[in-house]
């Protein structure tokens, strides 16, 4: 079985500054993996060379098997992305949100439409579905953004801070839902400040710092009997 | 660097999706964009056509009304075609819900295909409208729908491409109207629109040979007299080169992620 994702020797440099240097990571089909770091570190650089948002000078991803610059379609189709900002579009409704951006993905006809008001109706957005997004509370955005990137049913869900921002009842919702999705099989590539978060649900955490990988070991290993904060806070003190 | 299948078309569905966004976006936005060029063209139909025309005469052998209607139906596709497209393309960029077909499994020729066959779509629906209200007040219509459907077809190719790649370039706002200030408006109103460049001093009729936009409205109009100022094939061939250049830019500019990618 492939890996869900295979980085080697990643570079990224923006003219003199290299964001992301030499980076290696493997991350298993099925686990739940968090990508944590200081502002600034190359997460949200990395997570874009892998979803094609970023070009890179050096080194290769791989999704699945599939090559993101030769092999883009094949690898693109498998990953869902749920961006900490809202980007949504504001010409559509709730609802087409969703089934335009399965459109984009190839899926069309009923059972897009079907997959759309499930997800609505799992999000708690159905009474939404007509109406923008403008309309929608920042909790109710959050999940949209989650439901938009699960229309396709991706192999691998990349969240990038996906409960910044949002109240404790939520998040702990948020938590349920992407927990029981890593249950059925769906890949987790989870970035967040909230180590608390990473130390709950991630079987796996790499720390990124200065665009160079500090540390990537289960999580259990790499906390031993202290707590995810001190060991991330010595580890980008070094 | 441009990818590997960047000019490929495999996702039908995508770039279907793309095309009913942009439509469902002028849908929206039907203020905007639909009424303005109808409610302007009843205006100068009325004020030049009907009432300063009727002191004018034929010219190239039609009342200056009719003379006047294929012109404003150019003026009003070119606007319309560059203004959506450029405005829907920064403001994706803007607001980064273009993300959405960057990350899908969309190419470049997909995406640009989707914007320009929604401008096509858009333009012929002005160019339509427009028409019905030619038939209606001024009893001037098409005599060769054929050549009415290249043309409008290859200026709303050059216009929604070029729209790209401000859409692409621009900062801000300003800068997509900054092409309709300085270049278009000045250029398609001197290109023909109101008047046949014959009644022009031979100094500017020179000048108006190196006006794109003359050539647009001269075949467009020939559409619907029979006549032309030059030849309908130099016409033709002009647009239709300027359109694939134009094409040719926004697909390259796309492929290469020229300010969509970092």
């Amino acid at each position: 079985m492939s890996a869900a994702i295979e980085i080697e020797g990643l570079v990224k440099r923006y003219e003199d500054l290299t964001a992301v240097d030499r980076v290696s990571l493997a991350v298993e089909e099925g686990d739940f993996f968090g990508f944590l770091g200081p502002n600034g570190a190359g997460k949200t650089t990395t997570i874009n060379a892998v979803v094609g948002l970023a070009s890179f000078q050096e080194g290769s991803i791989r999704l699945f098997g599939y090559d993101v610059v030769r092999e883009w379609r094949q690898a693109r189709a498998l990953v869902g992305l749920a961006p900490q900002e809202y980007n949504f579009d504001r010409y559509l409704s709730i609802r087409d949100i969703l089934i335009y951006q399965g459109g984009y993905y190839g899926l069309r006809g009923p059972a897009l439409r079907r997959r759309a008001d499930e997800l609505l109706e799992r999000f708690g957005l159905a009474q939404k579905a007509n109406v923008f997004y403008t309309r929608l509370s920042g909790g109710m955005k959050r999940r949209l953004t989650l439901a938009r990137a699960l229309i396709h049913q991706p192999r691998l869900l990349i969240l990038d801070e996906p409960t910044a921002g949002v109240d404790v009842e939520l998040r702990l919702e948020l938590w349920d839902f992407v927990r029981e999705l890593n249950r059925s099989g769906t890949t987790i590539f989870l970035t967040t400040h909230y180590l608390e978060e990473a130390e709950a649900l991630c079987r796996n955490i790499a720390i990124i710092e200065r665009g160079r990988i500090a540390a990537r070991e289960s999580t259990r290993d790499l906390i031993g009997n202290r707590s995810l904060q001190d060991v991330f806070l010595e580890l980008i003190k070094r | 660097m441009i990818g590997a299948g960047a000019f490929t078309l495999e996702n039908p569905v995508a770039l279907w999706t793309l095309i009913k966004r942009e439509m469902k976006r002028t849908w929206v936005v039907i203020n905007q964009v639909i009424w303005p060029p109808i409610i302007t063209t009843v205006l100068y139909v009325f004020v030049f056509g009907l009432a300063l025309g009727s002191r004018i005469g034929n010219t190239q052998g039609v009342p200056y009304a009719a003379f006047l209607i294929p012109g404003l139906i150019m003026l009003q596709v070119i606007d319309s075609a560059y203004g959506e497209t450029g405005s829907s393309v920064f403001q994706g960029r803007f607001l980064n819900h273009i993300q959405e077909l960057l990350i899908a499994p969309m190419s470049a020729l997909e995406i640009v295909l989707g914007f320009v066959l929604a401008g096509i779509a858009r333009s012929f629906l002005i160019a339509g409208l427009i028409t019905v209200l030619g038939l209606a007040l001024v009893h001037t219509g098409p005599r060769d729908w054929l050549l009415y459907a290249l043309v409008v077809s290859m200026v709303a190719v050059l216009f929604t491409s070029i729209g790209i790649v401000f859409g692409l370039m621009a900062e801000k706002f300003d800068h997509i109207a900054i092409f309709t200030t300085f270049v278009i408006t000045p250029l398609v109103f001197v290109g023909g629109v109101f008047t046949s460049i014959r009644f022009l001093p031979p100094l500017v009729q020179q000048v108006s040979l190196f006006n794109p936009m003359f050539y647009m409205i001269d075949a467009f109009r020939y559409s619907f007299t029979g006549r032309s100022d030059v030849s309908l094939v130099l016409s033709l061939g002009i647009v239709g080169s300027l359109s694939a250049v134009a094409f040719a830019a926004a697909l390259t500019m796309t492929a290469a992620g020229y300010k969509l990618r970092v």
